[in-house]
């Protein structure tokens, strides 16, 4: 009897699967087509070293992207992923080289992103405060944490775990699909499965028995992990700390998790689109490069090929409603 | 027994010597991160943390004007440019797209002093003259590091101030951001000179960007809380400019101050005669480093360091800058003349 339901499950997901791609095809396809240009132009990228390096560039923007979407989901967002990021660094770079070494490090960095983002999640959601507020203060209470662990530039990650995670070897890459795949993990949990639920519609979830605000502070505290484990990399990917490094991540975060139509009003949207979304803002970068584009350039190019993939399923799903 | 054992101990010693004194040798014929497999004309990358600011856009103003000169020669053929847009970790994709590009140098302001490190060894082992300049990386992997001293700067500035002050007053201090090296140095090397003059009360710091327009708005904020300042310790930038205009505007009368060859501060200073110090971080640093990278990919030795000194500017040799003003940018800098001949002797001098 279980596999009967199973497969009319199964064909229930699959389902719903292709309607939820259906809208991404317009951003995977234009996604596919910057990576082949990209390809055409730099053919090295089709070594493991230039998929290693290029991995290396992408990873810490897909992990703010998935950061910014989870909350985006359940209809939050935050202002302090890129503060949480520099804490992230700051925090590893200080403490592996030290005496809890690079297990106490890692320990260190999770923790303190789970809590930092938990607390911010508990503040916003229990107080029903606006997640816009609250993350904005957060991001000067995090920014300015970081500038006391570290005032400027310095610490040290060890060599060896530097070029585990960023030498050679494509481990920036196992560690995006890796991540991908506990997010399918943790979608089938009970939390995750009230996450889109609490997004869409939260008195309607509520009222049915979803643990609202639970699923909530929970994508808080994910969405924490995540920015300080992206600061993690980047503190392993350069050698070392830097207090302001994650600025840019803030916005950045929430351009790839739009460009990859998740929308700010909860519960739309998916998660392998905002890991496109981050992939096509990484790669645009180096297309331009190898194009010649001067800097000036570069600036209108940007802000065109964002507007045109947002656009794009926009248009194409206008003319298919067509008769 | 024993002698021969000394013996043997004190040629090997020897020996060892030699072979380290040969390998000094035979290094010091190249620079550094070159091999000589490049031959020109060479592609030379410019890799800018941020191309917005007036004296970065001054600065490749120099960087073009030097590529023109060297393409003549038929040492340069191309140039390719990189914004960061402030971001350092797309500084770092940049510089590894430039790699992967098989450019011959890169020329770098780095966005953060410890990010770029591991990105620059890699260029350097794949025998690419990196030259880095203004905000320095915390590496040795490079061929040669181009600036002004910082602490220096500071230090300068911070004795002048006391001097002028005759040891006593009440000073604020203004910053550059929180968090940036040459901000953090700039502050540290004015330490010692405040610490050793008791007589110096700091009422208040500000952490600005490098602009007018921030620096007036904190200045004015600044002035409401302490009615009488007697010295300012501006480091660096448009500071000054917006700190003379928040007093202005408030009536206030002018103290003295320390600055930047901002063209704006510049000018007020005449305007206001103000008795000021400025000094400089001359934009022709960056064709300074383009003219380096090539002189090292043409096998000549550079120093790994390369102290530029500051000049500065007083009450004796203003005018000489301001007869200059209208050549560069309202909101620029006016930078002192350079030329071959002074490239030159920075790079003989030890």
């Amino acid at each position: 009897m279980s596999s009967m339901i199973r497969t009319g499950d199964d064909r229930l997901y699959w389902r719903v699967q292709g309607e939820r791609n259906r809208g991404l095809m317009g951003l995977f396809a234009v996604v596919a087509a910057f990576l082949a240009l990209y390809a055409y132009l730099f053919p090295g990228l089709l070594s493991v070293a230039g998929v290693s390096k290029f991995a290396q560039s992408w990873l810490p923007l897909a992990l703010v992207a998935m950061a910014q979407a989870i909350l985006m989901l359940t209809g939050g967002i935050s202002l302090a992923i890129g503060a949480t990021v520099s804490l992230g660094a700051v925090i590893a770079a200080t403490t592996m080289s030290g005496y809890f070494g690079v297990a106490g490090g890692i320990v260190a960095v999770s923790a303190s992103g789970l809590v930092i983002g938990a607390l911010c999640g508990v503040i916003a959601i229990r107080l029903r405060l606006p997640a816009i507020i609250v993350t904005l203060a957060a991001s000067f209470i995090i920014g300015g944490l970081a500038l006391l662990i570290l005032p400027r530039p310095g610490g040290a990650i060890p060599g060896w775990f530097s070029d585990l995670l960023a030498g050679n070897t494509p481990a920036a890459l196992v560690l995006v699909f890796l991540v991908a795949l506990l997010w399918k993990l943790y979608l089938a949990t009970p939390l995750g499965l009230s996450l889109y639920a609490a997004g869409e519609n939260p008195v309607g979830a509520y009222r049915a028995g979803v643990p609202v605000d639970a699923a909530r502070i929970a994508a808080y505290a994910i969405s924490g992990l995540l920015s300080t484990l992206a600061g993690l990399f980047i503190a392993a990917q350069t050698g070392s700390g830097d207090p302001v490094i994650g600025q840019a991540f803030t916005l950045n975060s929430i351009a790839a998790a739009v460009l990859g139509g998740v929308g700010f009003l909860g519960g739309r949207g998916t998660m392998r689109g905002a890991i496109a979304g981050s992939l096509l803002l990484s790669v645009m970068i180096n297309v331009m490069f190898f194009l010649g584009f001067p800097p000036v350039a570069q600036y209108v190019a940007q802000g065109l090929i964002i507007i045109g993939a947002v656009a794009l399923p926009q248009l194409t799903a206008r003319f298919r409603r067509r008769p | 027994m024993r002698k021969s054992m000394m013996k043997a101990a004190v040629s090997a010693l020897c020996i060892g010597l030699f072979t380290c004194i040969g390998l000094v040798t035979e290094a010091s014929a190249a620079a550094k991160c070159i091999k000589g497999d490049r031959k020109a004309p060479y592609t030379i990358g410019w890799a800018n943390i941020y191309s917005v600011p007036t004296w970065m856009k001054q600065t490749e103003g120099t960087i073009a004007a030097e590529v023109e000169e060297l393409k003549k020669k038929g040492l340069v053929d191309k140039l390719v440019i990189t914004d960061a847009q402030g971001d350092a970790n797309v500084q770092i994709q940049q510089i590894q797209s430039m790699i992967d590009a098989d450019v011959d140098a890169i020329i770098l302001i780095a966005g953060s002093s410890t990010a770029p490190a591991r990105v620059v060894a890699d260029a350097c082992a794949k025998g690419i003259a990196v030259i880095n300049f203004d905000s320095l990386v915390d590496t040795d992997e490079v061929t040669a590091k181009i600036n002004t001293d910082s602490n220096e700067w500071g230090d300068t500035a911070a004795k002048w101030l006391i001097a002028e002050l005759g040891g006593k007053g009440k000073i604020l201090v203004l910053n550059g951001p929180a968090g940036i090296s040459v901000s953090d140095d700039r502050r540290k090397g004015a330490n010692a000179a405040l610490a050793a003059n008791p007589g110096i009360e700091i009422l208040a710091e500000t952490n600005t960007a490098y602009n007018v327009a921030p620096a007036q708005e904190a200045v004015t904020s600044l002035l409401f809380a302490h009615p009488e300042i007697n010295g300012i310790l501006s480091l660096g930038g448009a500071l000054s400019a917006g700190a003379i205009l928040a007093m202005d505007k408030q009536g206030r009368p002018m103290v003295p101050i320390t600055g930047e060859n901002a063209r704006q501060f510049l000018e007020l200073w005449k305007e206001k005669g103000l008795k000021s110090w400025a000094t400089m971080q001359p934009n022709w640093l960056g064709a300074f480093a383009t003219y380096t990278a090539v002189q090292a990919l043409e096998g000549k030795d550079v120093p790994a360091f390369v102290k530029v000194p500051l000049p500065v500017i007083d009450n004796s040799n203003i005018d000489g800058y301001l007869a200059r003003a209208k050549d560069f940018p309202a909101d620029g800098y006016i930078f002192s003349p350079y030329d071959q001949k002074l490239f030159d002797e920075l790079l003989a001098a030890k």
